[in-house]
């Protein structure tokens, strides 16, 4: 298997990204990855790295998007930019899948734009999973679309149980529509429309409205949201994980033991649903750890035909 | 000509919003018709194909009607 990783993408590029790759090489027997990026700097950062010699290859890459840069317009501009590069590099047959810590918007466009997306999607979301006390809990869009319409609220609850019966193996999952209540007025007006567009959709098994507490409380096995609030929803988890473990340690509590799941670096990164191909966004602020876990996941996902089961799942709708 | 264009270009653009291509003039916006950045792009990236031409990297975002993208675009085709 080769993994493209898009070695300039992130706040801490390339040197991050360089020895989260390391780690991979050493430890992922029959996965080759492939650094993209500027080919001098990649070269003295893997001389900078306990680095065997094997498993890794560089593709010069001569351009990065950043992360203040918009995404579609960027990519027109800058053709030699290390994600589009990355995913063309699966286009053509090189790679197998892509990871990235970079512009998030970027990445999706360029997914779209060199593979094309599944028959009646209009945008791919990104889809994480969240840890509750018994499985877990599927959380979209986490980033990729911060606007959207009802009807891509109504998509995105389609990829989401396709998703959970492919990575979970739940049958007949229940899917959420996050909303500020449960009453069915409750909503602002995307989400009202949506709402009424899942209700009478057959095929799914539409748990209601349902608020930001259900990740966690098994009312739903999908929660739906748009990227904007579903980004927001996990940065707070990251901020209130991070104050949690403070007042751990204080106490003397060992926080690993309880808090190990909700380590971000240790999810490493989510992938997009609804492209013809596999890409893992990971964290824009990953370090070694959680790229390296960013690639342990695109990993997986190609191992367990991710993009095919998922059209089967949701062919059957 | 440059009618012919535009009506390649707004059924490529009607397809991809869901729209039926006669809403779409040359005097509506972008934003009237929710048509965000990956819109316009893919909708080029369309016409290129259909035309073997390639567009110029101008900034795209200024353009805030169908009309006066695609009398920018048509003059890169007639110079080709």
């Amino acid at each position: 298997m080769r993994i493209a990783v898009d070695a300039m993408g992130g706040d801490h590029a390339p040197q991050e990204v360089v020895k989260g790759c390391v780690k991979a090489a050493g430890l992922l027997d029959n996965t080759e990855l492939i650094l993209v990026g500027e080919q001098r700097v990649l070269e003295q950062e893997l001389g900078r790295c306990n680095w065997s010699g094997k498993g890794i290859s560089i593709h010069h890459a001569s351009q990065v998007i950043e992360m203040n840069e918009h995404p579609a317009m960027a990519l027109r501009k800058k053709k030699d930019s290390s994600i589009l590069v990355s995913t063309m590099l699966v286009k053509a047959g090189q790679a197998d899948a892509v990871v990235s810590c970079g512009n998030t918007g970027a990445q999706m466009a360029a997914a779209l734009f060199a593979w094309g997306r599944f028959d009646g999607i209009d945008r791919p979301a990104i889809g994480t999973l969240i840890p509750r006390y018994e499985g877990h809990t599927v959380l979209l869009d986490v980033g990729a679309n911060v606007d959207v319409k009802a009807e891509q609220l109504v998509q995105f609850a389609l990829m989401g149980r396709a998703y959970a019966e492919v990575a979970l193996g739940i049958k007949d999952p229940k899917v959420g529509l996050l909303s500020n209540g449960e009453e069915e007025t409750k909503g602002n007006q995307v989400t009202l429309a949506a709402y009424a567009r899942l209700k009478s959709l057959e095929g799914i098994n539409f748990a209601g409205n349902v608020e930001g507490r259900d990740l966690f409380s098994g009312r739903a096995d999908v929660v739906v949201c748009d990227g904007f609030f579903g980004n927001a929803i996990i940065k707070v988890m990251e901020g209130l994980m991070s104050e949690l473990m403070k007042r751990m340690l204080d106490a003397g509590i060992n926080p690993k033991q309880f808090l190990q799941d909700f380590d971000y670096s240790q999810i490493g990164g989510a992938p997009l649903l609804g492209v013809n191909g596999v890409s893992v966004v990971c964290h824009g602020s990953s370090r070694a750890e959680a790229v390296y876990n960013g690639i342990v996941q695109a990993e997986r996902c190609v191992t367990r035909e991710m993009v095919t089961s998922l059209k089967q799942s949701l062919a059957i709708i | 000509m440059v009618e012919e264009f535009f009506e390649q270009a707004r059924k490529i653009l009607a397809e991809q919003l869901g729209l039926e291509p006669e809403s779409i003039t040359w005097d509506t916006t972008f934003d009237e018709i929710d048509a965000d950045s990956i819109d316009i792009v893919e909708m080029l990236m369309a016409l290129e194909d259909i035309y073997d031409v390639e567009f110029p990297e101008d900034n795209l975002e200024d353009y805030k009607t169908m009309g006066t993208l695609i009398k920018a675009l048509y003059q890169v085709i007639s110079a080709k």
